[in-house]
């Protein structure tokens, strides 16, 4: 038997049923699963596993007088339908417009469910990088909901505020909660899962904007100020990306930089090759001077 | 579309095409496999070979799910379990919301309210603060410059750019016929025919200078297309060694091989559009890369020439 037309017979049975059915019974009232045992335990494990994989809501509940207690399976229809959200077609033709513009990494299927491409095509204007974890952390900002993830080796636990995509980089701003204060991370730098808690205990703040923080100033560490000089043919393109900077009689400019990430301040630097100097303060000169020897 | 769907894909679809034809009474083949991405072979063998013996205990004709298929008009009945679409899952509608939210960033109108409408009661459905959950930028370059870009597209003329090349340290004045303004992964681009080069080129809008539309009309029109990056056949390619620490290097750069190494470290070939680009990626990356090769005419000490260079400023 097809495995689409087994996992298709185990939502009906399960939607069907007015009680939680244990696995004996699912094998038994739908076919199609491998003799023996294991076999079917295993293929069992897989089926459900996919169904929670595509959305649907399958609960384990125990059975109602069973001795000793053994636990069943069930879908109530009201899960399985949620909210509807009732799109007007000009509302989901807008919807399906709008994921042809821009274009997420990933595959869409919530568009599907609302009754799928409403036609018309449109040529992609911009493509934005796209994963789960980006999903779970959004989806949990919206419902005030706090998320759990490794960043830098630690656990963290932290409410979310909002997501921004910007110059290349998600960021997240939120409410730490260990370190109870506000905080802006980069979601590249998230390790392993990302896993919802419980609701948020910290009303919404104002999350700075990650555009106006650059990479040297992303960390936990004290700011330091540093004085960087970079010359007149790079001074254009530095008052582009720093905005204020100080001119000289040279053409060359020097910015005024607040540093908490060290290493993402020398990368930055060394961006402008043998055009930029860091002027001020010795120790980030020193750091830049035994890099620079490492390297020769 | 892709040739083949897998059995979850096939599964997300008919749970989403069995509501739609119960409620629309019935469709046209044609019009459910374009609508739900589903091509069409996939879904008539589906619907007959599969969809057809999909029922509850006993699987008597009363407790089973009729297909009838007359004329390519799908017609499903006794499909109770799934009548209703299954409910949209908290990331699928995040997704939604996020592609939503940037397509009014952009500002353009005539789609902005209906699609306000759908992302009010997707918001609904999220939770309270879904207005603010999600911020996207698609690029930072100026709008006036973006505003002429788009225009010149539109009336398919000539733009006169003052454009700086990173990779070379240049700053240049050419002349374009512009064919399409994109954003990837957060900067804005323009793909276009430029004079001065006498072929295709992508430009990042962020390094346009000045961008001066004029009324002259475009003589060399492209097909579509334009990658972020396209490196040249004849730019020389570097093999690097860098530590798994550095993967994000063949994240973030076109590459053109990727293995793993005995040592656990990543081979990643790369091609070499301009010498300085090179030098910064080395130089930042210090002890986590090590150049393996590197083709004519890149010196092999590139980094280390590079590193004295800068390091006499500082000596001197």
């Amino acid at each position: 038997m097809d495995k689409l037309e087994r996992l298709l017979n185990l939502a009906a049975a399960l939607l069907d049923a007015d009680r939680p059915l244990t696995a004996d019974e699912l094998r038994d009232r739908i076919g199609g699963y491998p003799e023996g045992k294991t076999a079917f335990r295993r293929t069992f494990e897989r089926d459900k596993d996919d169904l929670r994989a595509m959305g649907l809501p399958l609960k384990v509940e125990p059975v109602p007088g069973t001795d000793p207690p053994t636990d069943g399976y069930r879908m109530r229809r009201a899960d399985y339908t949620g909210t509807e959200l009732r799109l007007e077609p000009d509302e989901l033709a807008s919807l399906h417009l709008a994921t042809n513009l821009v274009r997420l990494d990933g595959a869409d299927t919530g568009l599907l469910k609302l009754g799928g491409g409403a036609g018309g095509e449109a040529d992609e204007v911009g493509r934005v990088p796209f994963d789960d974890a980006l999903a779970v952390m959004i989806a949990a900002a919206a419902d005030r909901r706090a998320v759990r993830f490794t960043y830098n080796d630690t656990e963290r636990t932290v409410e979310p505020w909002r997501l921004s995509f910007t110059r290349g980089h998600w960021y997240l701003a939120g409410y730490d909660r260990t370190r109870e204060d506000e905080r802006l991370y980069r979601v590249d730098r998230i390790s392993g899962e990302v896993t919802v808690g419980d609701p948020a205990t910290q009303e919404v703040g104002a999350p700075s904007d990650p555009t106006d923080l650059r990479g040297w100033e992303l960390g936990d560490g004290e700011p330091v100020r540093a004085l960087v000089r970079i010359d007149a043919v790079q001074a254009a393109h530095a008052r582009h990306l720093l905005g204020e900077v100080e001119e000289l009689d040279d053409g060359g400019v020097v910015a005024e930089l607040s540093v908490r990430n060290p290493e993402a301040f020398r990368s930055f630097v060394l961006s402008f090759l043998d055009h930029a100097e860091i002027l001020e303060p010795p120790e980030l000169r020193a750091d830049m001077i035994a890099w620079l020897e490492a390297a020769t | 579309m892709s040739a083949k769907l897998t059995a979850r894909e096939r599964m997300t679809r008919l749970l989403a095409v069995i509501p739609w034809v119960v409620e629309q009474d019935g469709a046209l083949l044609d019009e459910i496999s374009t609508r739900f991405d589903y091509p069409r072979k996939q879904l008539v063998d589906d619907l007959t070979q599969v969809v057809l013996f999909v029922g509850v205990h006993p699987f008597t004709p009363d407790s089973m799910i009729e297909v009838d298929i007359t004329d390519d008009r799908v017609q499903i009945r006794y499909a109770d379990w799934f009548a209703q679409p299954l409910r949209l899952t908290p990331e699928e509608g995040a997704r939604l919301l996020t592609a939503g939210r940037t397509v009014l960033s952009l500002g353009d109108d005539e789609q902005a309210t209906p699609l306000l409408r759908a992302l009010a009661k997707l918001g609904m459905a999220l939770g309270e603060s879904a207005d603010s959950a999600v911020d996207v930028r698609l690029g930072d370059a100026p709008e006036a410059t973006l505003a002429t870009l788009r225009r010149a597209v539109a009336d398919q003329t000539q733009v006169e750019l003052d454009y700086y090349t990173y990779g070379r340290d240049q700053l240049t004045t050419r002349t374009v016929d512009p064919a399409r303004v994109f954003s990837d992964h957060g900067n804005w681009y323009l793909h276009g025919y430029c004079h001065r080069a006498d072929d295709e080129r992508v430009f990042r809008v962020d390094r346009v200078r000045d961008a001066r539309a004029t009324t002259t009309p475009i003589t060399h029109p492209l097909e579509g297309g334009g990658a972020s990056f396209s490196p040249d056949g004849d730019d020389p390619r570097v093999r690097l060694a860098l530590d798994p620490r550095a993967s994000w290097v063949v994240e973030q750069y076109p590459t053109e091989a990727v293995s793993t190494r005995d040592d656990g470290r990543i081979d990643v070939v790369m091609a070499v559009t301009a010498q300085p680009w090179l030098e910064r990626l080395l130089l930042r990356l210090g002890p986590d890369a090590e150049v393996i090769e590197s083709g004519e005419p890149l010196p092999a000490d590139l980094a280390a020439a590079a590193a004295a260079r800068i390091l006499a400023r500082y000596r001197s």
